[in-house]
């Protein structure tokens, strides 16, 4: 007999305890979500910025990051980047990157979390990148994750990842650091 | 109403004061109590070191002694709730309760108790929390109630306070005191010391072996405290 | 009356300065857990409906299982069926092995330190890299987690100083600043992500109705270590299945919130394909006595445990002894009762490391009643070292003509000396119930 059948026979019990509902968890809700989002981002030590109407997503991220040169997308309207994470060779070839642009579905207000699903040949470039950039429409907050688990769709490429504030560790004796193995900073813009 | 008092053993040879503070505040309160005599243990400290079952006679004659009463009232939080959480297992039914419950939910006092002018420290025994729901455990997000504190209010002159980490554990824990005695005495230490810094002059709670594992503490620190059982204060001067 | 837990706790409470710092540092863990827990209205009510999805699952989880496999299979992932430690080591040995991997990078898992992976992979010539910075700060100082979450708890910011110095991971040298440690770590391990030629998750949740692995990390090493090497391998204890995303939610929300007092890890990852046409990636469900556990009708629910670490953290014993007092490799109440389902021989010296205060199990976000489990392990396995004075208090207190003798004179103890009589005790010269019949 094979590992799997020997486990999954040892598997069988007599108890029978029923799947509970879910759908009547009273979950928290707030008044005005976005708000909310932003506060959370900023607790988690993220950044959000709003890009006006009208205005180009180039300026603003030039404005942010005066000295990002290595600057990585696949979002077409993002002309800065000179990096393509859909051409790159290898996952490894966006390491140096100072600023990768990815987009976002769907903004959480009880924790900060965005969800950012694979959209682009080498994912890494959501990790590797020192400074991240999350472009979210300012409509897709929702209130908690029980409504984003409703709403996330994992991809072709077959990955996605909330994103809460940039990379941290706390494991050297208990001091919060920012910048451990992903990225450094995360800002987020919130679109018109 | 039918009221047994089970004075547990350690309470009995160490502190017949808090047998007396709580027959003096039953009888105030107008309950007919009946003290059952040949009572001892209630098998708990053998129980939580691995020997419930070696105890299982001891908690035959508890059940027989206090068979027939509608409420078997200890002052001990422990005590209580091993009886309570224990007992069902080996067909035994008594109904245990704490003497602070009892008066609380029970008889519900309006009136003023004892007088008791003085700052005092709450010490929040681990069982009466967590089993018996004498206070809301600091962990769990539920509306907060404390029921030592509801009657101590009733208490003239008293000042109440509490200590911060408010229902951490003594580190007495039967036999664990013995087994681990350097955590023990490291819990004891660090327990007195948040009482001390309340200002209190006395550590009240709601079980005498939590507060003579304070005052273990409070000697080995000298710290000057003075510790009374629960009961002790709410009878003062009745 | 001593055990082992007690003498590794006595030799740890001898440093009182380091001894303070623990229990402050785990205690400001627990105050963040209960602002988290606070800060939400329906927090009683996830962790009853963390329990009982727990309680589901693990009562269905051969159709759990099968649903998960199925569905990773049809998602191209090659699924392993491991039904102990060496079967996973081997398991995972020849994958390497099979694509020419001499190198592999891994994020954070329990399961791979239950099954002593590292050494048997390293044993066989393969260099095994921690990216969770606490496990790459114990791998190069060939230390054992002391926490589950936060393994290097233990270290203090000079410790990895020095460390990083000898192993050339700092510049120069007095530099402990734990800003500047994590930066020179995060070039070190830039270098092993982008040289290694596997990556390495374990799993906090396995989602049956998808078929995905879902891992939570505040670093986002389990990230790059699966973003860049072609080949992923995840690993994953049975019992970390649960139904669906519905499920997932409830638990995302308390695993951080209860571990850490955060309200959520930085990346919470879905792994559901191998990263590229030319990838693979493997995972590995392992058994290691999950389903003998299963069938422990007293310790069955010890299961639904999803290692947050809560109730290490609460734990006034953990806190002033420390997680390598413990004999098991995960300490605290939850690491007693899994060492006493692992070998009840080996680790019963563990079972003395509790006061029953219960603060555990009030804790817990999936309501294990963990204390009780301890008491239930001393009725199953009763100290030998307790048995002669539980004898003697039986035989006093079973027989009221002796007890009264005995309680009549006790006060004649008082001039012994400890350890014969402990020095918080003093007897009065009346016991009560010489006093009560004045009374009534």
């Amino acid at each position: 007999m094979s590992s799997k059948e020997e486990i999954l026979g040892k598997c069988r019990t007599q108890q029978d305890y029923p799947m509970p509902r879910l759908d009547d968890i009273a979950a928290v809700k707030y008044p005005d979500p976005l708000t909310q989002f932003v506060a959370m981002s900023a607790a988690v030590g993220g950044k959000v910025v709003e890009l006006q109407p009208g205005k180009d997503i180039n300026h603003l991220l030039r404005s942010l990051f005066p000295e990002a040169v290595n600057i990585a997308s696949n979002l077409p309207e993002i002309s800065l980047a000179n990096r393509n994470p859909d051409t790159v060779g290898s996952a490894a070839e966006l390491d140096g990157t100072d600023l990768g642009v990815v987009r976002g579905e769907i903004g959480v207000a009880e924790n900060g979390c965005i969800w950012v699903p694979q959209t682009m040949k080498e994912r890494a470039v959501c990790f590797i990148s020192e400074n991240l950039v999350i472009l979210l429409p300012k409509e897709a907050i929702v209130n908690n994750m029980h409504e984003a688990m409703k709403r996330i769709r994992v991809g072709d490429y077959g990955y996605g990842c909330f994103i809460s504030g940039p990379s941290t560790t706390a494991d050297i004796a208990q001091v919060l650091v920012m910048g451990a193995q992903a990225a450094r900073s995360l800002t987020v813009v919130l679109l018109p | 109403m039918k009221v047994g008092l089970f004075i547990p053993c350690y309470v009995d040879a160490a502190f017949p004061e808090v047998g007396v503070a709580s027959l003096r505040l039953l009888r105030y309160l107008g309950v007919d109590v009946d003290y059952p005599e040949g009572q001892t243990c209630c098998g708990q400290p053998m129980a939580n070191a691995g020997y419930e079952k070696d105890a299982e006679p001891l908690i035959h004659k508890f059940g027989g002694l206090f068979a027939g009463y509608d409420y078997v009232v200890a002052p001990s939080v422990s005590c209580t709730a091993f009886i309570r959480m224990n007992y069902p297992r080996h067909k035994c039914r008594v109904n245990a309760v704490d003497i602070v419950e009892f008066v609380h939910d029970v008889l519900r006092p309006a009136g003023p108790l004892g007088r008791f002018p003085h700052k005092v420290s709450l010490h929040n025994s681990c069982h009466g929390v967590r089993e018996l729901g004498l206070s809301s455990p600091s962990e769990q997000n539920i509306p907060q109630f404390n029921k030592i504190r509801d009657l101590l209010s009733l208490v003239e002159g008293i000042q109440v306070l509490e200590p911060e980490r408010k229902d951490e554990c003594c580190g007495f824990g039967g036999l664990f005191s013995i087994e681990e005695s350097a955590v023990s005495r490291q819990m004891g230490c660090d327990k007195i010391r948040r009482h001390a810094a309340t200002g209190a002059e006395f550590v009240t709670g709601p079980d005498s072996a939590c507060l003579m594992q304070l005052s273990a503490a409070a000697r080995r620190l000298g710290i000057d405290m003075g510790f009374k059982h629960v009961v002790e204060i709410l009878a003062a001067g009745l | 009356m001593s055990t082992q837990h007690s003498k590794k706790a006595a030799a740890f409470l001898k440093n009182q300065e380091y001894t303070a710092w623990h229990d402050a540092t785990f205690w400001g863990v627990r105050v963040g857990r209960d602002n988290m827990a606070m800060g939400l209205e329906e927090w009683e009510q996830l962790r009853q409906k963390a329990s009982e999805i727990k309680l589901h699952t693990l009562s269905h989880l051969d159709k759990y299982l099968e649903q998960f496999a199925g569905n990773a299979a049809k998602n191209g992932v090659k699924v392993h069926w491991a039904a102990d430690a060496d079967e996973f080591n081997s398991i995972v040995l020849d994958i390497l092995t099979g694509s020419g991997v001499k190198k592999m990078v891994k994020s954070k898992s329990m399961l791979t330190e239950e099954c002593g992976m590292n050494p048997y992979l390293e044993a066989h010539g393969i260099e095994v890299v921690e990216t969770d910075l606490g496990e790459r700060i114990l791998q190069l100082k060939g230390q054992a987690p002391s926490h589950i979450v936060m393994p290097a708890i233990h270290l203090s910011h000079h410790d990895v100083g020095e460390l990083f110095e000898q192993k050339g991971i700092s510049e120069g040298k007095g530099n402990h600043d734990p800003t500047y440690l994590t930066y020179r770590a995060r070039l070190s391990l830039r270098k092993e992500f982008l040289s290694a030629g596997a990556g390495m998750t374990g799993a906090n949740f396995g989602i049956a109705s998808t078929g995905e692995i879902v891992v939570c990390t505040n670093e986002g090493n389990a990230d790059m270590s699966t973003s860049i090497p072609k080949l992923q391998i995840s690993a994953i204890g049975l019992e970390k299945i649960i139904p669906d995303y519905d499920s997932l939610a409830v638990f995302q929300r308390m695993l951080c919130r209860s571990g850490t007092g955060q309200p959520t890890t930085s990346y919470t990852s879905f792994f559901r394909k191998a990263r590229c046409a030319d990838g693979e990636f493997h995972i590995i469900l392992v058994d290691n006595g999950r389903t003998q556990w299963l069938q422990n009708p007293a310790h069955w629910e010890l299961l639904k445990c999803i290692r947050c670490g809560s109730c290490m953290n609460t734990c006034p014993v953990y806190r002033r002894s420390g997680g390598y007092s413990y004999s098991y490799f995960i300490p605290g109440p939850i690491g007693i009762n899994l060492g006493m389902l692992r070998s009840p021989e080996e680790h019963q010296g563990n079972l003395s490391a509790c006061t029953l205060c219960g603060s555990c199990q009030c804790v817990c976000p999936v309501k294990i009643d963990l204390a009780d489990q301890i008491y239930a392990w001393r009725q199953e396995w009763p100290a030998a070292g307790k048995k002669l004075i539980c004898s003697v208090m039986n035989a006093v207190y079973k027989n009221e003509g002796i007890y009264r003798n005995f309680t009549g004179i006790a006060h004649l103890a008082n001039i012994l000396p400890a350890p014969w009589l402990p020095f918080y005790l003093r007897f009065p010269r009346k016991p009560f119930h010489s006093l009560a019949h004045d009374e009534l």
